[in-house]
């Protein structure tokens, strides 16, 4: 048994799909999770959206996403039998678990190094509600557009 | 005033930036440049987040240079990988004229 990762998987249907044949499609990818024993952590459907170019005649598409636990074969089956699917017009599986774990890691980093110093300097661990709001207006004359950030860059 | 004799021989008197004489190219377009993301201390770039990537993206729909949008390297490589997925599955276009 290999290991279990996190994958995502996300699909784009013809706009005019009806709202079975997205069921359908659904418990589809189910039965191909659950012979792998892996578990459907979230389903998304995003609905109708504009796709920033065409595929396949469509200028729209109805995006579903998966957030799947599950082992890596997994991946290879559920990628040929969505190639087979006519109504699929565009899939994608990636695997997510380690970036997750490194901005999940980072974030952490970041949490105590900072708890670090405000305990060095002598202040409470967390920011109070006072200084946030202070390091609010501190931002607001730097980030302007008149501090010369072009847009289109200098070519 | 040594600054203005050194480039004075450099045959640059018919440049189109002359009208900036005192400080010199240096100065002529001073620009900020820091890391989007280190600065607002986002850690994921996901790909389907089309907001985040939508200012890395101009026009013509390429991946900006991080020379340009002053991103630092770890975040550049995280946000050309996420471009490049978002762009798979149709969220970001590849081109556009």
């Amino acid at each position: 048994m290999s290991a279990i990762r996190q994958y995502e998987l996300i699909y784009i249907l013809p706009p005019e799909t009806s709202e079975e044949a997205v069921a359908e499609l659904q418990t589809q990818v189910e039965a191909i999770t659950q012979k792998f024993s892996a578990t459907i952590e979230k389903t998304e459907n995003w609905g109708r959206r504009k796709l920033a170019y065409e595929i396949a005649g469509n200028r729209e598409g109805v995006y579903v996403l998966h957030v799947i636990n599950g082992p890596a074969e997994m991946t290879a089956e559920l990628d040929r039998r969505l190639r087979v699917f006519d109504l699929v017009i565009r899939h994608m599986v990636v695997r997510v678990d380690e970036e997750l774990a490194v901005a999940e890691r980072s974030r952490v980093r970041r949490k105590s190094a900072m708890t670090a110093r405000r305990v060095r300097r002598g202040l409470p661990p967390e920011p109070t509600e006072q200084e946030r709001s202070r390091r609010q207006e501190e931002d607001d004359d730097l980030d302007g557009p008149e501090m010369g950030f072009r847009e289109r860059g200098d070519r | 005033m040594s600054e203005f004799e050194s480039r004075g021989r450099g045959g640059r008197s018919g440049d189109k930036d002359k009208k900036d004489d005192k400080g010199g190219r240096r100065t002529f377009f001073r620009r900020r440049r820091m890391c989007k993301f280190c600065v607002e201390k986002i850690d994921y770039i996901g790909y389907k987040d089309v907001k985040l990537l939508a200012p890395f993206i101009p026009e013509r729909g390429k991946i900006q240079p991080r020379r340009i949008s002053g991103v630092c390297a770890t975040h550049q490589r995280a946000l050309q990988t996420a471009i490049k997925r978002a762009r798979q599955i149709a969220l970001v276009p590849y081109t556009t004229d």
